[in-house]
C-alpha cells in the first residue's frame, strides 16, 4: 500500500523571503517536490491554500509584528514538527541585530517619526524560537540548496535533517583555497555554520558570516587573534555581529565582563 | 458598507494586501497595506564600514538581491570617488541582466499568466501549457545561472564589491552563455507575441507619469545617473529626493512616494514607456509592432513590457561577452577616502531603486534606501480604485476582488523589500462617524454645502450648511459663494468637507464619507465634485478633502427634504456637537 503524503506549509514572516525563493529556484526538482508531498500552502507559489493540521510547516523570517506571532503560534499548533529555515527564523536576522530593545524602539522613530501604525504592530524583530519550539534549524542566509533537498529527501521518508556539523573554515580547506586570515583578511570562516561550500574565499572574499555562527565555534580564540591581527574591537564585533541575530548576545556579555 | 480584501495576496513576493471599502455603489475607500514587519534597515547598517553595508543591503529582497547590491555600491563608489575600469561596468551590467531574465521569467510565467489562463499556479498550468513552463523554467534557470556566476551564489551572492568582482568569469563560462542566450531568442520572440496579445481588461486604464532611470549614449539599459520622466523631465539621481519626495502612512509599513503631488509608476512599463525608442534589433521591430497607447495608461501591460525587457536582454547579454571577453580581468580599485556622500540608482526588475549614503570616518553615519514597490504604491491603490468603480458601476461586484489581484500582481510588486493582498469590505452604517469625529478633532473643518433647494433631497447640503452657521460654526460655505480664492484662503491647512446628497444605491438617509481623491474615480461624484475643485483645492489639500454624502429619497421639484433626509442632518449636527 502506498504510504499518505505528507502535509508541508511554508511560510514566510519578515525577511527577503529569500528561503522561500531558494526553494522556487529550485527548478527541476519543483514539479518532484509538489509530486512528492502535499504542498498545503506556499504563497510565493501558489494561490490556493489551506490552513489545516500539518506534517511539517518549514517558516522563513523574524517575527517582527503582532499578526505574525499569532500566525506563528497558529502553525505550531497545527503542525507536528517545525524547521526554522534560514537565519531570520533561526537567529532573528540581520534586522535582530540592534542588540537592546531600547536602540530597536528609538531606530523605528527616526525611520518612520511618530506615525501611529493603525495596521498591525511591530514587535523589535526576534527569532521563532523566543515564542515556539522549533524542532529544526536550517541556517544559512539563504539556506542551501543541497541542504533543503536532503532535508526535504529525508523529512518526506521519515528521518530527520543531517546538517554540516563544522565551519565553512573546513569547506575552505577541502576547496583547497589559500587561508584569508594568513593574508590578514577579516574572514569570518572558523565561525560560520558549514553548507555554503565557502563560496566567497573560493571567489577570494572573505567569508561575511551570512550562515550564522557554528555552535561549537571558538569566538574568543578568534576574537584575540583578529585584536593582534590590528583590528578594531569595535570591527571585529560589527562584523560577528551582522549575521548573529540575538544568539551572538552571550558572547558579547562575556566578553564585556572580561573587559572590566 | 462592505469590504473586499485580499488579505494574502498570493504569487508575490513578501507580505501585503489591498482594501477596498464599497458604501452602496461607491468604492469609499481604497488601501495597499503592507503588513511584512519593519526591519529598520537604513539603521542597522549606521556605524557599518561601506563592505559590510554592501554585505547586508542586498538581504532586503532576494528577489532584487543584485539590483540591491549594484544601487549600493554605484552609491558608494560615488561617495568615495572610485572610478571602475570598462571591464567591470559590463559585468556589473551582465549581472544584472541575469537578474531580469530570472526575475521576469519568474514574474511572467509563474506569478501572472496563470491569471489570464485561469490555473490556480503554474505547476498546474503545465497540464495545459507544458511547453512553455518547461522553456520558461531553463529561461529563468538560466537567468540565475548569469547571477551564480557573477556573483557566486543564485540567491545573495557577495563576488560583486566596491570597486569591481572578487573573481572574474572565464571566457568558456562566458562564451557558454553568450551560445546559450542566443538559442533562447526564437522562445523570447514568441513570449513578447505571447504577453503582447493577452487580452488585458481595460478596466483599470487611466493616465499616470512613468519615471525611469536614463542610460548614457541614447541607449536602453538599467542603470543611469540620471532619471527620467515620461514628460520629458530629466532629474539628477543625486536629486533624486525631487522625484521620491517620501511620506509614511499610516496603513503600511511601506513608504510613499509621490512627484509634484501625483502618483507616478516604475518599473519595465515606465522603462518600455520613457526608453522604448531606443530600443534595437528584433526588440525594436516587437516595439514598433505591439506598442500603443493602451500601454501609456494601462498598468496590465507590464506584463507585456516584460517580456519585450526579456527580449531586450536576451539580445544584449551576446553584446555585452563580445566586448567583455576582449578586456583583461583588472584587480579591485582600493580607495583610501573616509567622508563622502553619494547616490546610485539602477532599475530592479519591478522599477527604480535609490540608494544613498553618508560616509564619515570611514562608516555609514546615513542611509537613505528607496524601493520601487514604495514608489509604486501610491498608483497600486489608485489604479485598484479605478478598477474597483468601473466594476461597481457596471454591476460587476463579484469581479472586484480578482481584479484588483490582477492589478496589483501586475506592478510585481516586490513586498519584502519592505511590503500578503486584496479585500473588498462593505462599509458599516456607522463608519462616517469615526472619521468625522477623527477630522472635528485635528483642526476646525472648512465645511461647503453643495446642492440646490429647487430640488427636494438635492437641498440637505445647503440645509446642513445652514444649519451649522446657525450654530456659531465659522469657515462654513454654500456653493454658490465659492470664489476661486475662497478655499485656498480659509483653507490654512484644514480639511475640508463637502455637505451634499449623494445617491449610492443605499436606503434614504443612510450616510457615507467619501474622501474626495477617491471619488475623483467615480464618473457621477467627479463630474459634480471635480469642477468645482479644480483650481480651488491645490493636490496636497486634496487628500485632505471629503465628501459627507446623504442618500436622498427624491430629488424630483420641490422644496421639500424628505423625512429619513432630515432625521440624517439630525444625526450628523448631534455628532458634530459631540
Amino acid at each position: 500500500m502506498q504510504k499518505a503524503k505528507l502535509k508541508i506549509g511554508i511560510y514566510e514572516l519578515t525577511g527577503c523571503a529569500g528561503d522561500a525563493l531558494l526553494i522556487v529556484d529550485c527548478e527541476d526538482e519543483l514539479v518532484n517536490i509538489f509530486k512528492a508531498a502535499d504542498i498545503e500552502s506556499f504563497l510565493m507559489a501558489k494561490s490556493d491554500n489551506n490552513d489545516g493540521p500539518l506534517d511539517v510547516a518549514l517558516v522563513e523570517g523574524s517575527v517582527s509584528t503582532e499578526r505574525e506571532l499569532k500566525e506563528l503560534l497558529d502553525i505550531r499548533k497545527r503542525s507536528k514538527v517545525l524547521v526554522a529555515i534560514g537565519i531570520c527564523a533561526g537567529l532573528g536576522g540581520i534586522q535582530a541585530n540592534c542588540l537592546q530593545a531600547a536602540d530597536w524602539e528609538d531606530h523605528f522613530k527616526k525611520i518612520y517619526g511618530n506615525v501611529e501604525m493603525s495596521i498591525t504592530k511591530p514587535l523589535p524583530p526576534k527569532p521563532i524560537d523566543a515564542y515556539v519550539k522549533v524542532d529544526f534549524y536550517l541556517p544559512g542566509c539563504p539556506i542551501g540548496r543541497e541542504q533543503f533537498l536532503s532535508t526535504f529527501t529525508r523529512m518526506i521518508n521519515g528521518n530527520p535533517p543531517e546538517l554540516s556539523r563544522f565551519p565553512v573554515c573546513m569547506e575552505c580547506k577541502w576547496n583547497e583555497n589559500d587561508c584569508l586570515l594568513n593574508k590578514n583578511v577579516l574572514c569570518l570562516g572558523p565561525l560560520t555554520a558549514a553548507g555554503c561550500g565557502s563560496v566567497c574565499i573560493n571567489y577570494h572574499l572573505p567569508c561575511v558570516g551570512c550562515w550564522g555562527p557554528y555552535e561549537e565555534a571558538n569566538n574568543t580564540a578568534e576574537y584575540k587573534l583578529l585584536v593582534e591581527k590590528g583590528f578594531s574591537r569595535s570591527h571585529i564585533q560589527n562584523k560577528m555581529a551582522n549575521f548573529s541575530g540575538t544568539k551572538i548576545a552571550d558572547f558579547f556579555a562575556q566578553l564585556k565582563g572580561e573587559k572590566k | 458598507m462592505k469590504k473586499i480584501s485580499i488579505e494574502h495576496l498570493a504569487r508575490v513576493e513578501g507580505n501585503g494586501g489591498v482594501t477596498a471599502t464599497i458604501d452602496g455603489n461607491i468604492v469609499t475607500d481604497v488601501k495597499f497595506i503592507v503588513n511584512e514587519g519593519p526591519r529598520l534597515i537604513e539603521r542597522l547598517t549606521i556605524g557599518k564600514t561601506p563592505e559590510e553595508d554592501v554585505n547586508l543591503v542586498p538581504r532586503i529582497c532576494a528577489i532584487c538581491t543584485l539590483s540591491h547590491k549594484y544601487a549600493a555600491i554605484r552609491a558608494m563608489e560615488k561617495a568615495l570617488d572610485v572610478k571602475v575600469p570598462p571591464k567591470v561596468t559590463l559585468l556589473r551590467e551582465f549581472m544584472h541582466l541575469g537578474e531580469m531574465v530570472e526575475s521576469h521569467s519568474l514574474h511572467l510565467f509563474y506569478l501572472a499568466l496563470p491569471d489570464y489562463v485561469g490555473f490556480p499556479n503554474a505547476i498546474a498550468m503545465a497540464s495545459k501549457f507544458a511547453f512553455e513552463v518547461k522553456i520558461a523554467l531553463e529561461m529563468k534557470q538560466f537567468g540565475n545561472h548569469i547571477m551564480k556566476v557573477m556573483s557566486g551564489r543564485t540567491i545573495h551572492g557577495e563576488n560583486p564589491v566596491i570597486g569591481g568582482f572578487g573573481k572574474f568569469p572565464t571566457r568558456d563560462e562566458l562564451v557558454w552563455i553568450k551560445n546559450r542566450a542566443i538559442q533562447f531568442i526564437p522562445f523570447v520572440l514568441k513570449t513578447v507575441k505571447l504577453f503582447a496579445e493577452l487580452d488585458y481588461p481595460d478596466v483599470p486604464e487611466a493616465e499616470t507619469l512613468y519615471a525611469c532611470c536614463h542610460p548614457p549614449h541614447k541607449k536602453y539599459g538599467f542603470a543611469g545617473d540620471e532619471i527620467i520622466l515620461s514628460n520629458g523631465e530629466i532629474i539628477n539621481a543625486q536629486a533624486y529626493k525631487n522625484l521620491t519626495n517620501e511620506f509614511v502612512v499610516s496603513h503600511s509599513y511601506c513608504k510613499r512616494s509621490q512627484y509634484k503631488g501625483k502618483p507616478y509608476s516604475v518599473g519595465a512599463l515606465a522603462r518600455v514607456n520613457c526608453l522604448g525608442e531606443r530600443l534595437e534589433g528584433e526588440a525594436q521591430k516587437m516595439y514598433k509592432k505591439y506598442f500603443n497607447s493602451r500601454w501609456t495608461k494601462n498598468p496590465l501591460f507590464n506584463n507585456a513590457a516584460q517580456a519585450m525587457e526579456l527580449l531586450y536582454a536576451f539580445e544584449r547579454i551576446p553584446e555585452v561577452v563580445n566586448e567583455a571577453v576582449q578586456l583583461p580581468d583588472p584587480a579591485i580599485v582600493p580607495y583610501k577616502k573616509k567622508e563622502g556622500k553619494g547616490a546610485g540608482a539602477v532599475e530592479a526588475p519591478r522599477g527604480t531603486l535609490f540608494h544613498y549614503y553618508e560616509i564619515s570616518q570611514g562608516l555609514v553615519s546615513r542611509s537613505d534606501l528607496i524601493t520601487p514597490t514604495a514608489q509604486n504604491a501610491e498608483d497600486i491603490e489608485r489604479y485598484c480604485a479605478i478598477a474597483a468603480q468601473k466594476l461597481l458601476d457596471a454591476g460587476q461586484e463579484n469581479k472586484i476582488k480578482d481584479r484588483m489581484d490582477l492589478v496589483v500582481r501586475s506592478f510585481d510588486p516586490c513586498i519584502s523589500c519592505s511590503v500578503h493582498m486584496t479585500q473588498v469590505k462593505k462599509a458599516s452604517q456607522d463608519h462616517w462617524k469615526e472619521k468625522l469625529a477623527e477630522l472635528m478633532t485635528a483642526t476646525a473643518p472648512v465645511f461647503v454645502g453643495m446642492g440646490t433647494s429647487e430640488h427636494s433631497d438635492d437641498g440637505a447640503g445647503l440645509e446642513l450648511a445652514s444649519q451649522l452657521r446657525r450654530r456659531g460654526f465659522k469657515n462654513v460655505w454654500l456653493e454658490t459663494e465659492l470664489e476661486d480664492r475662497t478655499l485656498a484662503d480659509t483653507n490654512a491647512g484644514r480639511p475640508v468637507i463637502f455637505l451634499d446628497a449623494v445617491d449610492f444605491g443605499e436606503a434614504p438617509g443612510r450616510i457615507t464619507l467619501i474622501p474626495l481623491q477617491t471619488a475623483a474615480w467615480n464618473s457621477v461624484l467627479s463630474h459634480r465634485f471635480l469642477p468645482l475643485a479644480a483650481g480651488r483645492i491645490s493636490l496636497a489639500l486634496m487628500k485632505n478633502s471629503f465628501i459627507l454624502g446623504i442618500q436622498p429619497a427624491s430629488i424630483q421639484e420641490g422644496k421639500k427634504i424628505s423625512e429619513p433626509v432630515l432625521q440624517a442632518l439630525e444625526k450628523i449636527l448631534e455628532h458634530i456637537k459631540n
